[in-house]
Order: structure tokens, then sequence, then C-alpha cells
């Protein structure tokens, strides 16, 4: 049981370089839903690279072919940008997948948790919730 | 389960010290929010002293891992070398003032102090001692804000609104910080909380006896050895003690005690005084990681804040 724990951490080692601790100014759990994961993928509208909390929408087309638009949060660009991002690593028409906790109050909103870029590299998002599976 | 965490914090620790990015706190264990960790703290009363010899729990993921690189290697992790002394400042009154061979806190060098994200300071700090978990050791009062706080998910934060955190949660909201010190004050400058500075004097000026109650208070400092001991009052009721919600109102008083046991380790004691809320001072325990060459960015958190209309959050909670 230990071994295999310590086979999990250390394995972690590779995500937690590309990852941040939760950097949120305010109440994570006041806002989103942990235990509602959302994974979307769509095309880039537009992208805030602004405090405290960078934010992407995406247009996201469903089987009839209607279109919803979607927020993500993300951390602070500061965080992002220790972390590995630049402010043109999303850019308005990549597609992208999403996935993170949905936002409590029914919104189009979700915190990001993973982001994968549309070159395919997956970057976590530096966001108010961090992985912390043990 | 605690010595894996150091291990794994030692790897990631060396891995990150080859590492062009920064990882300024992948070295600690990432929190979650609205997890385990937010919960729980202000006990009803005064807690009986701890029985002598009492050992160290798993408490406080990550904040011990500073400073002691060679503990704790385990299994397929290299052991990190023990970290370098504290530098000193030169023994020159006329350039250092009061902080003349003094340890030197970093503004003399390129680099920065990583700060943890500590959400609760009963769960996630350490006593004075070493052990865990802290015991705050609530008036009735206190129990009741802090129960409300948390069964509102903690919506009501004032840091949600971007404002200062308070004192001593500045060296609890994880953005970093640069100390310097100059011959009568110290400056500490912080990207958190944001982009805010607080000004130590070192003259040795009294308190104020009647201060204007501000978000980061009025500080006087003084060395007792190696240590720097801060003294503040003067706060408002603008601020919670941490992201969990333990209250304070004006009487609160803070003393800081800040020590860097080695390179890499800024320790700071924070003892909490406020008879309003607690049955008597309580102290706990954080420690900030050094991170040469890195600068601090600008983080202006009243940018583009949306999220406060998801939250519902008011003022003054």
């Amino acid at each position: 049981m230990k071994a295999k724990l310590l086979a999990v951490l250390l394995g972690g080692v590779g995500l937690l370089l590309a990852s941040m601790p939760a950097l949120a100014h305010h109440s994570f759990a006041a806002e989103y839903d942990a235990a509602k994961p959302v994974t979307l993928t769509g095309t880039v509208t537009k992208v805030e690279w602004m405090n405290p909390h960078a934010r992407f929408y995406i247009d996201v087309k469903d089987d009839q072919g209607k279109v919803a638009n979607w927020e993500f949060e993300l951390g602070s660009p500061n965080g992002l940008m220790r972390a590995g991002w630049t402010r043109n690593s999303l850019k308005q028409g990549d597609t992208v997948t999403v996935s993170g906790s949905l936002a409590k109050d029914g919104s189009n909103l979700a915190n990001a948790r993973q982001v994968t870029l549309a070159d395919g590299k997956r970057v976590f998002a530096a966001s108010s919730e961090s992985e912390n599976k043990q | 389960m605690r010595r894996h965490i150091n291990t794994l914090v030692t790897g990631v620790a060396v891995l990150g010290g080859l590492s062009l990015l920064s990882i300024p706190a992948a070295a600690q264990a990432p929190v979650q929010q609205g997890g385990p960790d937010y919960l729980g703290g202000c006990v009803a009363g005064t807690p009986d002293p701890p029985a002598p010899g009492a050992a160290a729990r798993g408490g406080g993921q990550g904040n011990q891992a500073a400073g002691r690189g060679g503990r704790g290697a385990g299994r397929g992790a290299t052991a990190a070398p023990a970290p370098a002394a504290a530098p000193r400042l030169p023994d020159n009154k006329e350039a250092y003032g009061v902080n003349a061979g003094k340890p030197d806190f970093g503004g003399l060098a390129k680099g920065m102090w990583n700060v943890p994200y500590i959400v609760n300071m009963a769960t996630q700090g350490r006593n004075a001692d070493g052990t865990a978990p802290v015991v705050v050791p609530c008036k009735p009062q206190a129990v009741k804000l802090f129960q409300e706080r948390q069964d509102n998910k903690m919506k009501d934060d004032p840091e949600g609104f971007c404002l200062p955190p308070g004192v001593p949660r500045m060296m609890y909201t994880p953005y970093p910080t640069e100390i310097f010190q100059m011959p009568d004050r110290i400056l500490f400058i912080y990207e958190g909380g944001a982009h805010v500075w607080r000004i130590i004097w070192m003259d040795g000026r009294e308190l104020p006896k009647d201060p204007n109650p501000t978000f980061l208070g009025y500080s006087v400092g003084h060395w007792e050895g190696d240590t720097l001991v801060v003294n503040s009052i003067g706060f408002n009721t603008e601020t919670w003690l941490d992201a969990a919600g333990h209250p304070h109102g004006e009487q609160l008083k803070v003393t800081e005690k800040f020590t860097r046991p080695n390179m890499n380790t800024l320790r700071l004691e924070a003892t909490i005084d406020d008879p309003e809320y607690y049955t008597q001072p309580w102290t706990v325990v954080t420690t900030a990681t050094w991170r040469p060459g890195q600068e601090l960015m600008e983080y202006i958190c009243q940018e583009n804040n949306r999220d406060l209309g998801h939250i519902g959050a008011v003022r003054g909670k």
C-alpha cells in the first residue's frame, strides 16, 4: 500500500511540475462544485488575460449543431506565467478541450482544471482548484 | 504518510532546482479549495496545555518541508543537500542602522520569498514546538461567526473583493514577497493582496495610542538576537485572519517573529491576541521558501474581478 502510494505520489511529480497551487483570491467552494466535473471541446472566442483570474470563452456545438458559449476561469496571469503559460498560449480560434468544475449558479461557467491546447499540449490551469488526489 | 510527502517534496524540490520553469509552490502539497483543510478550527474555550512530549501529527502539509531538505529521503528520491546558512547584513551601522550585522532577509539579493497558501491557520499551521494541529481558543462569539462563515462556504471573504488580506494573512496569501532592511525601517512588498506594502518602523518609536484602523495595521519592530519581532495594532474589521474565516476585531494585536534559520527558509511565528474573540493569545508557525533569481510581478486584483456576482458576496460579514 505504501509502495503504491509512493509510486503514485512520485508519478505525480510530472504533473506537479506543470501545475500551481490554488491561487484563488476567493472561495472556490462558494462558486464551484468540485463534485460536478465538466469536459467540453470548443473554439476559443475570447481570452481575458487579466487579474485576478484569466478567463477564456469557447463556443461549444452540441449534436444538433446548436452553439453555446462557455466561460472558463483560470488562475492569475502571474501564476499561469510561472507555470509556463504566456498571454498567447490561448488565442481566438484555437480548438481546446477543457475539463473543470461547474459553477453552482447554473450559468455556463466552470473553473478550469486542465486545458489541452490546439497544439496538443496539456497544461493545468493554475486555477482555484488543484489536484489533491491521495 | 507525511514521510512520503516529504520524500515527494524533496524530489520535486531537487527537480525544481534543475527546471527552467519556476515551480514556486510545487514543493508544497496542493490545497484543495473547499476541501478538508478549510474546515475546522476555532475550538470553544481555553485549551489544556499540551502533554509533555506530544508527537507531531501529520498536519501542515508542505510547510515544514521547507528548509529540511536533507530529511526524509526515501525510496527512489535523491536527498537534497542541507541548505546553506542564512546570509547576514554587514556589521556597518552607518549603512544598515539597527539591521547591521543582523540576518539578511533577502533584500540585497536577487530573489523572492515564495509565500505558502494557508487557508486555515488551525489545520495547516504548526504550534511553536512543531506539533499540529493548532488549537484556536475561541470565545462563543468567535465560534458563532466562524461557523457562519464556514456554513456560507466562505463566500463573504473580503479577500474576494480584492481587499488586502491583513496581518498575518499577507504571509498566507500565495503570492511572493520581498523584504528590504533599511537603517531605521523594514519594508515588505507583497505581490498579493494585491500589490501592497508594509513598513515596520525600527526607530524605537512606540505604537500609536489611538491608531486609525487600517487593513494592514501599524507596525513597529525590534531585534531579539536573530529574531525580528514585529508588533502591530490598529486593524480594521474588514479582514479575516485566514480564508477559513477565523475572526478578529479592532482590539487585535499581532506579534510576528521572523527568523531565517537557513538560506531557504523564512520562519514566521505569529501570535494573535484579541480578547474580543479569543480566550487567550494563540500562536501559529508557518514558513516561506527562498526562490533565488525570481522576481515579483504586478498583480492588480481589481482589474477584472468577475466572481462576486456568482458568489453573492456581501461586505462586512
